[in-house]
């Protein structure tokens, strides 16, 4: 599903991902964690297109397609989706229409017709449901004014709505206290399946006690360090990312 | 005799003005002491040139250039006009008022023929009043509205009445001249004790070239509560210049919003007097522009009594080369305590050759009192835009829901549909000029 062929970005000038190689299939879920400053959020940053990263070497492809190529609406209606780390508060925006613009562009994109506003309404009330939020949700403007765990949860809300192929969620834990942590990731579980994808970027080992990971990649200094299954995750927490940083 | 021949002025060209409209239209006799008083106020402050501080960021060039006629109040106006612009729920109640007279015969007032009462002409009372304000008329503007009407149209809401719909208040334009016309339009509100009425006033034009200057009175009595909207969607090539004075009793309500979308000068003068304990104020206004197109508001709020509030709220969209300004001071008189006071404008800039002036005052005579003000200018946030995108949206309508989402917390005080559907028509228009 996305392949990256040591990838070389950063921002400003600066070198931050420096050669990373990651290869990602349907059904999967990659946790990739790593001390501050590692790059993890440059690389999601890079997925996702943002305008400021820039990409200096390497390839990225998804289902075929070279990704960088793409703007980030595109990467969004090919199926990709960003879990910010401090989603964006945006005042005089309303959740729900935003929400359902979102939905829409999905759906003219593949030659659909746009969701009456009743049916999406009951679409969005379900997926509320699930993931325990409250209707106020739908009045309020998009993450205005909105506390740390209600962004975290209106972002997972965004996923449930645009159901994404690959989703990367950028420390999405963090911030969260643990009742929160354990509603996201309930969320996100949820929207797990065979079709899709999930990279979890994190730098607690704790929410994967929540979200079980197929594979654990340490990042440091821009590259994968060190890649396992959900047991080097236990032995990051127990050890400190010291462990894996000196010994490479 | 002198017999040098003076350069003509600006003044001499109003003055010459205003013999020819005493000529073509006659204006209501008892309204004469009152144009002589106007007149009189307006050879004394002169014509303002940029200079003068009322008028920093106005430019009144262009305007003192242009020769003006005098308009005819019985010019005939496309019918469709007044259908088009009669909001829903007003159809009965709409008074259409042409070239600045109030015409009878166009409008529909069968709705509010028991609660409102409407009378062009104005008493001893009325005239004497409007003479003592007069005197201290800074706005040379709101003096030649003075001098320039043919009547006043004075409604009157008697104690307790609540008008059951919406007043409209209809300004069509005719233009289409070969010189512009000037007229201006002269109200007087007076709102009985405990009343409660809402207006909608609405400025528009059959076609360019005209300057419409009006000036209107609120006078609230005890308990009362008024709302107004105004909007101004005149076409580019005209002047709108208003001035609105509100005079407000013990636990009387004024709010008030205001769309403006822009035309070669738009200029609103509002002058609020809290006069007695407990009155409220509200000032929202939310301006539209692209092209060359100004809007300039001149606020000034006068707490005169404890217990009262006031709040302005101002929100501009500016792209191409347009230009708003806003010049506001909120005076808080001595013994004027427990004053509440908050003042906000915000500036959205959509191109790099918008201009965006602001100028919020504060003077404060008493020591126990709240007040606020500050202004900001921004552009688009790019990490609002980019936010957006991720989620599918493109840049184009990610732009446009950034720029609806910023002036949303004023349109959303608007309380007619049809204005608000046409304000967003205007924004989206004006988005797409060549800086999208």
């Amino acid at each position: 599903m996305l392949e990256i062929k040591d990838l070389h970005a950063g921002v400003d000038g600066n070198e931050i991902v420096k050669g990373i190689s990651l290869s990602i299939n349907k059904g999967e879920i990659h946790a990739i964690m790593g001390p501050n400053g590692s790059g993890k959020s440059t690389l999601a940053k890079i997925l996702s297109g943002h305008p400021a990263y820039e990409t200096t070497g390497g390839t990225i492809t998804f289902e075929g397609k070279d990704l960088l190529e793409m703007d980030a609406e595109e990467r969004s209606i090919a199926g990709i989706f960003m879990g910010f780390q401090y989603p964006v508060e945006v005042p005089g925006v309303n959740n729900a229409e935003f929400l359902r613009m979102a939905h829409n562009a999905r759906r003219v994109s593949a030659g659909e017709e746009e969701i009456d506003p009743l049916d999406f309404d009951e679409l969005l009330s379900e997926k509320m449901k699930m993931l325990g939020m409250e209707k106020k949700y739908k009045e309020r403007n998009l993450n205005d004014g909105f506390s740390g765990g209600e962004k975290k949860k209106n972002e997972i809300l965004q996923m449930a709505i645009l159901e994404p192929k690959l989703s990367i969620l950028d420390e999405t834990d963090s911030g969260l206290d643990i009742d929160a942590l354990r509603i996201v990731a309930e969320g996100v579980n949820k929207l797990r399946s065979e079709n899709n994808a999930l990279i979890l970027i994190t730098h607690y080992q704790r929410l994967l006690d929540y979200i079980k990971p197929d594979f654990v990649h340490v990042l440091s200094k821009g590259k994968i360090i060190k890649s396992g299954d959900k047991e080097l995750a236990l032995e990051l927490e127990s050890q400190g990312y010291d462990w894996v940083t000196s010994a490479n | 005799m002198s017999d040098t021949i003076a350069e003509p002025t600006e003044e001499t060209a109003f003055l010459e003005l205003h013999k020819k409209f005493i000529a073509a239209n006659k204006p209501d006799p008892a309204l004469l002491p009152v144009q002589e008083a106007a007149l009189s106020r307006f050879e004394t402050l002169g014509f303002p040139h940029s200079k003068h501080e009322m008028y920093t960021f106005v430019n009144t060039k262009n305007l003192a250039a242009t020769p003006f006629a005098v308009s005819n109040p019985s010019s005939s106006i496309p019918e469709k006009i007044i259908s088009d612009h009669t909001c829903s729920g007003s159809e009965t109640s709409c008074m259409v008022f042409v070239n600045g007279v109030f015409s009878a015969s166009l409008s529909s007032l069968k709705a509010i023929e028991s609660s409102v009462k409407i009378s062009t002409g104005i008493d001893n009372e009325d005239a004497d009043r409007i003479i003592a304000t007069l005197k201290n008329e800074n706005d040379v503007f709101a003096c030649l509205a003075n001098a320039f009407c043919t009547e006043a149209t004075v409604i009157e809401i008697s104690d307790n009445t609540q008008v059951p719909v919406p007043v409209q208040v209809l300004f069509v334009s005719t233009g289409g001249t070969s010189a512009p016309s000037m007229h201006s339009p002269r109200l007087v509100w007076k709102v009985g004790e405990l009343a409660e009425v809402k207006v909608i006033e609405k400025n528009v034009g059959a076609q360019a070239g005209y300057f419409n200057n009006s000036a209107q009175d609120w006078m609230i009595a005890e308990g009362a509560g008024v709302v107004l909207t105004q909007v101004q969607s005149d076409p580019f090539e005209t002047w709108n210049f208003s001035k609105t004075r509100v005079n407000l009793k013990r636990n009387a309500r004024f709010h008030s919003a205001n769309s403006s979308t822009g035309s070669v000068l738009v200029r609103h003068h509002f002058e609020g007097r809290l006069e007695e304990e407990g009155a409220e104020l509200i000032l929202n206004g939310v301006s539209v522009l692209g092209g060359k197109e100004q809007v300039h508001n001149f606020v000034r709020i006068h707490h005169e009594a404890p217990q009262c509030a006031s709040r302005q709220h101002f929100k501009n969209v500016i792209n191409d080369e347009g230009r708003s300004s806003f010049d506001g001071t909120v005076i808080v008189n001595q013994g004027a305590q427990l004053t509440s006071s908050d003042q906000l404008i915000n500036n959205l800039m959509l191109s790099n050759n918008g201009h965006a002036d602001n100028k919020p005052n504060l003077m404060i005579f008493a020591d126990d009192v709240k007040c606020t003000h500050g202004a900001t200018i921004g552009q688009i946030d790019e990490e609002q835009m980019f936010y957006l995108q991720t989620r599918g949206l493109t840049k184009k309508a990610a732009k446009e829901l950034l720029t609806k989402g910023f002036a949303e917390s004023i349109i959303q005080t608007i309380q007619f549909p049809e204005v608000v559907a046409e304000l967003n028509n205007t924004l989206l228009k004006k988005l797409e000029t060549k800086n999208v």
